[in-house]
C-alpha cells in the first residue's frame, strides 16, 4: 500500500517535472525571438571566461562584471561556460543554463512545500502550478539571474528545513544562499532579510541543534559571500546600478512638484509644510508606494514591460486569482503548523522589499522571489475549493423545495468542477498560444530582433569596406556586444583591441557611435548599420531588416 | 446613552468637515455646480430650467450633457434661503454627506444585527466615513453621486429594516432607489442592481409580507417609469458612446492580427473571441479599483476627486481593511455578506467606462470600503484586549494607532486647506468669478461684452455670477445646435461669448475679456485677473 501510493507520487512528479521540461526547452532560443543585450553580455562574457578567463574588460575570474556599467552579479556567466563550450556562442546555449534551473527549481519546489506542509497533495498542486506558470516560464526561457537566485533562494530554504533534522545541510544551505547573493542584485537585499526571518521563525529548532554545525554553516556562509561583501566595500562603482534605478535618484514629475511646494513653503514661513514636504518624507512615502504597487491585481493579470510577460497575458493567469484569495485566506485560518504559516506570509511580504527602492516598479524580475508563493496560495485555494464542492452532500440540496431536480446541487457540484477544468485548459491554451505564437510577432521589438541578420549581413558586406559603423544610439544602445555575439569575436583579440570613449567604443574595423548622416556621409568607403531614423527618409539602403511585426528594424547604408 | 453621545460627536465632526468654509474651498464652481446652480434658481422662479422647459424630470439640458434632475431640484430650497451662491450650490451635497454618515450608523447596525459588537462598529464606521478623504471631498461640492449614494444607502437600510422589523420601510426603500435613477448616471445601473441582490437574498422574508411587497413594486414602478422614454432615447446614448470601453476598436485589431497570427485557424478564432477580449478587458477596467496606489496612495488622478497626496483611503487604513475584509469572512456575523456584495456591484458601472479607476463612478459602493475598515478597527482593538495582556503595552499600542490614524487625518487636512485650493485652482475652473465681479461693476458703461469661451462655457458662469433673471436670459440668449444636437450658447444681453475674442470686431464701446496669451498689441489693459498661485488667467481690455 505504501510502496503504490509512494510510486503514484513518483509517477506524479517525474510527469510534472516533464511538463516543466518541455514547456522550458521547447523552441528555446527561438522563443523569444532573440537574445536581449543582458543575455548577449552574460553569454559573451561566459565565452571570453571560458576562453581566456578574463571578462570582456580584461578581469581575471571577476565575480562582478562591468558590462554596460551596470555591475552584473557575474555567476550566471560562470554557470554558462559548459554550455557555451558544448554548444557554441549561440542564444539556445546561452539559456539553456536558466531552463534547467527552472526544471530543478520545479522540482525543488515539491519536495520544499511537502517539507513546510507535510502535505503531498498540496506539495504536487504547488509545483505543477509552478511548472506552468507564466511568470516561472517567461524567464526560466531567458537567461535572465533573477531565476538563478529564485533557483538558489529555493534550494537554500529546502536545505535549512531538512537542515533542522540533519544540521550538515545547513552548510548547503549557506552555500545556497551564499551565491545567491552573487546571482542578482535583489537578493542583496533580500537574502539577508530571508535568512534572517527564518532564523527567527526556526529559532527554538536551530537552538536545540548542535551548536557545531550552526557555526560552520554560519562560516561557509560567511565564506562564500565574502568576495562580494569585500568587492562591495572596496570598489565604490560596483553599487552604480543600485543608484541609477533607485528611488533616491528620482527624476519625476511628483518629485519637481515636492520640491515646488517645499520652496513655497519656505517663501510663506510654512514650517509644518517643510516638515510634510521634506525629501526624506517623500522618497518614505514613494518606497510605500511601491512597495504596495506590487499588489496590484493588474499587474498580476497584464504584467509591466512587454519583456516580462507573454502579450495579453500577465505573471498569474486569470482563474487562479480566486483561489490565491481562498488560498491566503485558507493559510490564515485554517490548522497548518504555525512557523509554516509565518515563513510563507513573511516570504511573500519580503519578496517586492528589494523592488520598493528602485523605480520603474511592479517589476517581475526583480520580485522574482515571490515565487513560489503565488502557486502555494494557488494550491491551497484550489484544494480547499474542491473540499467544499465536494462536501456538498450527494443528494444534493434542491431549490424551491426539491420540486426541481435539474437544479438540484448534485449536478451543479460536476457543473462547478467541469466549468473550473475548462476555464484552466482554456486560459492554458491562450497563454500558449500567446507565448509561442504572438509573443515573436508582438513583442520582437523588445526582445532586440534584427541584430542576428544585421550582423550576418554586415560580415558578408566587409571586405568590400574599410570601416564599418555601427550606431549606440536610440534602440541600438550596447549594439556592440551583439556583434560580439553574433560574430562571435575571439575575446582575446577583443580585449586587445577594443579602445572606449565613454559610451563609444572601437575594434578592427568596427565603431560603435550615434551616426550623424550630414557628417558621415563625405566618409568614404564605410558601411553604416542604424535605426532607419538614422539616415534620411531617401537614402538608398544596401539591406533592410524588419522586425517581425513587418515595421522596419535596421538599414544598411554603404558609401563609395 | 455613551452611544448617542459618540454618534453625536461623529455627526459633529461630519459637519465641520464638510461644511467648514464649504464656499471657498473648493477654490472655485465647476461649470457643473454653476449650471446645477442656476438652473435651481431659475426652477425656482417660474418653475422652468435656463432654456425654458417646465419642471423637466427626466433630465436637465446642459451644455454637452443631459443632467439627471435631482441634484437640481435639491439646491432649489437652499438657493432660495442662501441666496445664488457657491455655498447654497454645494449645500445638499453636503447636507447629504452628513446624512449618509447618520445612515451608516443605523446600517452597519441592521448589517451586523446579531453581534455582541454592533454598536461599536457602527460607530467606528460611521467614523471611519466621517473622517474619510474620499467621502469629505466628494461632499464638499456638488457632485451628483454624492447625493446618489446617499439614497442607495437610504435604500439599504430600509430595505435591509423592512426584511427585519419595520415592513413598511420597504416603501421608503422603493421611493428612495427610484430617486437614486433620477440622481446619477452610474445608479442607473447599481440600484437595479442592488435591488435585486437583496430581493434574491431576502426572497423568503419578501414572501411573508406581500401586501408591502406590491405597494412597493407600484410605487417603484410608477416612479421609475417616466424616466425609461429617456434612458432609450439617443439623448441618453450620447455620453454612453462616449465613455464606454466597448467601442473602443483596438483590442479588436489586436485580436483580429492574433488570428491571423495563426492561420486564420477555427481554434484561434474562439481563442481570440472579441467578446472574451472585451469580457476581458471588462475585467481589467474592473480590478483598476483594487490598485493600491488608487486606493491608499494617492487616489483618483483627477483633482477633483481627491488631493493627491492622500489616497481615497488613508494608508492607515489599509491595515484595517484588510482585516476587517478577511475577519468578516471568518465570523459571518449577521448579513454580513451585503458589504462585500454591494463593494463587488457599486463597482460595475465604473468598469464599463474608459477613465478607470474613477473615485466618482464608485462612489455607489461608499460606505462599504469604510465599513470595512470600521469592523478591521474594532477587531483589532479587541484581539489587542485578549492577546496583549500587560495592560501598559496595551496602551502604548492602542495610543500608536490611535496617533497613526490622526496622523494621516492631520496630513491630509493640512494640504486640503493649505496647498490644495491654490495648487489645484485651475481643476475647479478658477477665475471666473473675479472677472465677472468686475464686470459687473462696469458693464454699464458698454454696449457689447465680448468674452473668451476659450476656458469653455462662460455664459453659464455670467447667469450665475450676475443673477441674470431667467426670463430675460431666455429672451435674448443666442443658440446653436451641433449636430450631436447639443447646445451652444454663443451670447445674451449685451454679452457675446466667442471662441477668439481677439477677432470680434473692434468697438468703441466694447469691453473684451480674453486670456492673457490671446491679447492684441495695441489695447488698453483695464485689469488683469490672478490664479491663487500667481498666474495671469483673464485679462480686461479695450481699444
Amino acid at each position: 500500500m505504501f510502496i503504490k501510493k509512494n510510486i503514484k507520487v513518483f509517477l506524479l512528479i517525474f510527469l510534472i517535472v516533464l511538463l516543466a521540461g518541455v514547456l522550458r526547452f521547447w523552441q528555446l532560443g527561438i522563443v523569444p525571438p532573440s537574445p536581449n543585450w543582458d543575455e548577449a553580455a552574460l553569454g559573451y562574457n561566459a565565452y571570453s571566461l571560458l576562453q581566456t578567463g578574463k571578462d570582456e574588460y580584461g578581469k581575471v575570474f571577476p565575480i562582478i562584471l562591468q558590462s554596460f556599467g551596470d555591475y552584473k552579479p557575474a555567476l550566471y556567466s560562470y554557470i554558462a561556460i559548459p554550455s557555451v563550450f558544448v554548444f557554441g556562442l549561440n542564444t539556445f546555449a546561452v539559456r539553456l543554463p536558466s531552463a534547467i534551473l527552472g526544471i530543478i527549481t520545479v522540482f525543488a519546489v515539491y519536495f520544499l512545500v511537502n517539507e513546510l506542509f507535510r502535505r503531498r497533495d498540496i506539495a504536487l498542486i504547488s509545483s505543477f502550478l509552478l511548472a506552468i506558470s507564466p511568470w516561472h516560464i517567461q524567464f526560466s526561457r531567458v537567461a535572465f539571474e533573477a531565476n538563478l537566485g529564485l533557483a538558489l533562494n529555493v534550494f537554500g530554504v529546502l536545505f535549512f528545513l531538512k537542515g533542522l533534522k540533519r544540521p550538515w545541510f545547513l552548510v548547503l544551505s549557506a552555500i545556497s544562499f551564499g551565491f545567491s547573493l552573487h546571482a542578482y542584485q535583489s537578493e542583496k537585499v533580500f537574502v539577508p532579510l530571508f535568512v534572517l526571518s527564518l532564523c527567527v521563525i526556526y529559532f527554538s529548532a536551530l537552538a536545540a541543534l548542535q551548536k557545531k554545525y550552526l557555526a560552520l554553516a554560519f562560516t561557509v556562509g560567511i565564506l562564500v559571500s565574502f568576495p562580494l561583501v569585500f568587492s562591495l566595500v572596496t570598489d565604490s562603482n560596483t553599487l552604480g546600478r543600485a543608484k541609477g534605478v533607485s528611488v533616491f535618484n528620482e527624476q519625476s514629475v511628483e518629485f519637481s512638484n515636492n520640491v515646488i511646494e517645499l520652496e513655497h513653503n519656505k517663501e510663506t514661513g510654512d514650517i509644518i509644510g517643510q516638515v510634510l514636504n521634506n525629501r526624506r518624507v517623500f522618497y518614505a512615502n514613494r518606497i510605500v508606494e511601491n512597495y504596495l504597487s506590487h499588489w496590484d491585481i493588474n499587474w498580476l493579470l497584464r504584467g509591466d514591460i512587454a519583456r516580462h510577460h507573454a502579450p495579453e497575458m500577465g505573471l498569474i493567469y486569470i482563474w487562479e486569482f480566486p483561489f490565491i484569495l481562498i488560498g491566503i485566506y485558507m493559510l490564515l485560518f485554517s490548522k497548518f503548523n504555525k512557523r509554516t504559516k509565518y515563513f510563507i506570509f513573511f516570504w511573500f511580504l519580503l519578496a517586492p522589499i528589494p523592488a520598493s527602492i528602485t523605480t520603474g516598479v511592479p517589476h517581475a524580475v526583480r520580485t522574482l522571489n515571490f515565487l513560489p508563493t503565488w502557486q502555494i496560495f494557488t494550491a491551497l485555494g484550489l484544494i480547499s475549493a474542491m473540499g467544499l464542492v465536494s462536501s456538498i452532500p450527494a443528494r444534493g440540496w434542491s431549490a424551491f423545495g426539491g420540486k426541481y431536480k435539474a437544479l438540484s446541487i448534485k449536478y451543479f457540484k460536476f457543473l462547478i468542477i467541469i466549468f473550473i477544468f475548462l476555464l484552466f485548459i482554456f486560459n492554458f491554451l491562450y497563454y500558449l498560444n500567446q507565448y509561442f505564437v504572438q509573443q515573436n510577432y508582438f513583442a520582437s521589438h523588445d526582445w532586440q530582433y534584427g541584430y542576428k541578420q544585421a550582423v550576418e549581413k554586415t560580415t558578408e558586406l566587409s571586405s568590400e569596406y574599410e570601416k564599418i559603423v555601427v550606431a549606440n544610439d536610440g534602440y541600438f544602445d550596447q549594439s556592440y556586444i551583439f556583434y560580439l555575439f553574433f560574430l562571435k569575436y575571439p575575446p582575446e583579440k577583443y580585449q586587445r583591441e577594443v579602445k572606449i570613449d565613454i559610451a563609444n567604443r572601437s575594434f578592427e574595423k568596427y565603431e560603435f557611435r550615434p551616426i550623424d548622416w550630414e557628417k558621415d556621409k563625405e566618409l568614404k568607403n564605410t558601411l553604416f548599420v542604424g535605426m532607419p531614423k538614422s539616415f534620411p527618409q531617401d537614402t538608398d539602403a544596401l539591406y533592410e531588416i524588419s522586425f517581425i511585426d513587418k515595421k522596419p528594424a535596421i538599414k544598411i547604408v554603404g558609401t563609395e | 446613552m455613551n452611544n448617542k453621545i459618540a454618534l453625536i460627536s461623529i455627526i459633529i465632526v461630519a459637519f465641520v468637515l464638510r461644511f467648514f468654509q464649504l464656499g471657498s474651498n473648493p477654490p472655485a464652481l465647476t461649470w457643473d455646480e454653476v449650471a446645477m446652480g442656476y438652473n435651481a434658481y431659475s426652477l425656482g422662479i417660474d418653475g422652468k430650467d435656463e432654456h425654458g422647459n417646465f419642471l423637466p424630470f427626466a433630465y436637465i439640458e446642459s451644455f454637452g450633457d443631459f443632467k439627471p434632475p435631482v441634484y437640481t431640484y435639491l439646491d432649489i430650497i437652499p438657493i432660495k434661503i442662501f441666496g445664488l451662491t457657491p455655498f447654497a450650490v454645494r449645500f445638499p451635497s453636503a447636507f447629504l454627506g452628513v446624512g449618509t454618515v447618520f445612515l451608516t450608523y443605523f446600517l452597519t447596525r441592521r448589517i451586523f444585527y446579531n453581534s455582541n459588537r454592533k454598536e461599536l462598529y457602527a460607530l467606528s464606521s460611521a467614523l471611519v466615513l466621517a473622517l474619510s478623504p474620499w467621502h469629505v471631498m466628494l461632499s464638499r461640492a456638488a457632485f451628483e453621486a454624492n447625493a446618489a449614494t446617499f439614497f442607495l444607502v437610504v435604500g439599504i437600510w430600509a430595505f435591509i429594516a423592512a426584511v427585519s422589523d419595520r415592513r413598511w420601510l420597504l416603501v421608503l426603500s422603493a421611493v428612495s432607489f427610484a430617486i437614486s435613477l433620477y440622481t446619477f448616471n452610474s445608479s442607473r445601473i447599481t440600484a437595479p442592481l442592488l435591488a435585486i441582490l437583496l430581493a434574491v437574498i431576502f426572497y423568503r422574508q419578501l414572501f411573508a409580507m406581500k401586501k408591502q411587497v406590491i405597494v412597493a413594486l407600484f410605487v417603484g414602478i410608477v416612479l421609475t417609469a417616466p424616466l425609461v422614454p429617456f434612458l432609450l432615447s439617443d439623448k441618453a446614448s450620447i455620453r454612453f458612446q462616449e465613455v464606454n470601453i466597448f467601442t473602443d476598436l483596438i483590442p479588436l485589431e489586436r485580436s483580429n492580427q492574433e488570428i491571423v497570427n495563426d492561420e486564420n485557424a477555427i481554434w484561434s478564432k474562439i481563442l481570440h473571441n472579441r467578446r472574451l477580449v472585451y469580457g476581458f478587458f471588462f475585467i481589467e477596467h474592473y480590478f483598476d479599483h483594487f490598485n493600491p496606489r488608487f486606493l491608499f496612495i494617492s487616489g483618483d488622478i483627477n483633482p477633483k476627486f481627491s488631493i493627491r497626496e492622500v489616497g481615497q483611503l488613508y494608508l492607515w487604513d489599509l491595515p484595517f481593511f484588510l482585516v476587517g475584509a478577511f475577519v468578516l469572512f471568518r465570523k459571518r456575523e449577521g448579513k454580513w455578506y451585503i458589504v462585500p456584495l454591494w463593494l463587488l456591484i457599486g463597482i460595475i458601472p465604473a468598469a464599463i467606462a474608459r477613465e478607470t479607476p474613477h473615485a466618482l463612478r464608485i462612489e455607489s459602493a461608499l460606505p462599504t470600503f469604510q465599513i470595512l475598515v470600521g469592523y478591521g478597527l474594532v477587531t483589532v482593538a479587541f484581539f489587542l484586549r485578549s492577546a496583549v495582556t500587560k495592560k501598559s503595552f496595551r496602551r502604548v499600542l492602542l495610543a500608536f494607532i490611535f496617533f497613526a490614524l490622526l496622523g494621516n487625518i492631520f496630513y491630509f487636512q493640512y494640504h486640503y486647506w493649505k496647498h490644495y485650493p491654490r495648487r489645484y485652482a485651475q481643476d475647479w475652473q478658477y477665475g471666473y468669478k473675479e472677472s465677472i465681479e468686475y464686470v459687473n461693476q462696469v458693464k454699464d458703461q458698454y454696449e457689447t461684452i465680448y468674452v473668451s469661451e476659450v476656458l469653455e462655457r462662460a455664459y453659464i458662469y455670467y447667469l450665475f455670477y450676475l443673477q441674470v433673471p431667467p426670463q430675460e436670459f431666455r429672451e435674448t440668449v443666442k443658440l446653436r445646435r451641433d449636430i450631436f444636437g447639443l447646445i451652444d450658447v454663443e451670447g445674451f444681453d449685451k454679452y457675446v461669448f466667442s471662441r477668439s475674442v481677439e477677432s470680434e470686431p473692434v468697438k468703441d464701446d466694447a469691453l473684451y475679456i480674453n486670456k492673457p496669451d490671446r491679447v492684441p498689441k495695441n489695447v488698453r489693459i483695464l485689469k488683469t485677473f490672478y490664479m491663487p498661485d500667481g498666474t495671469i488667467k483673464l485679462v480686461a481690455y479695450v481699444y
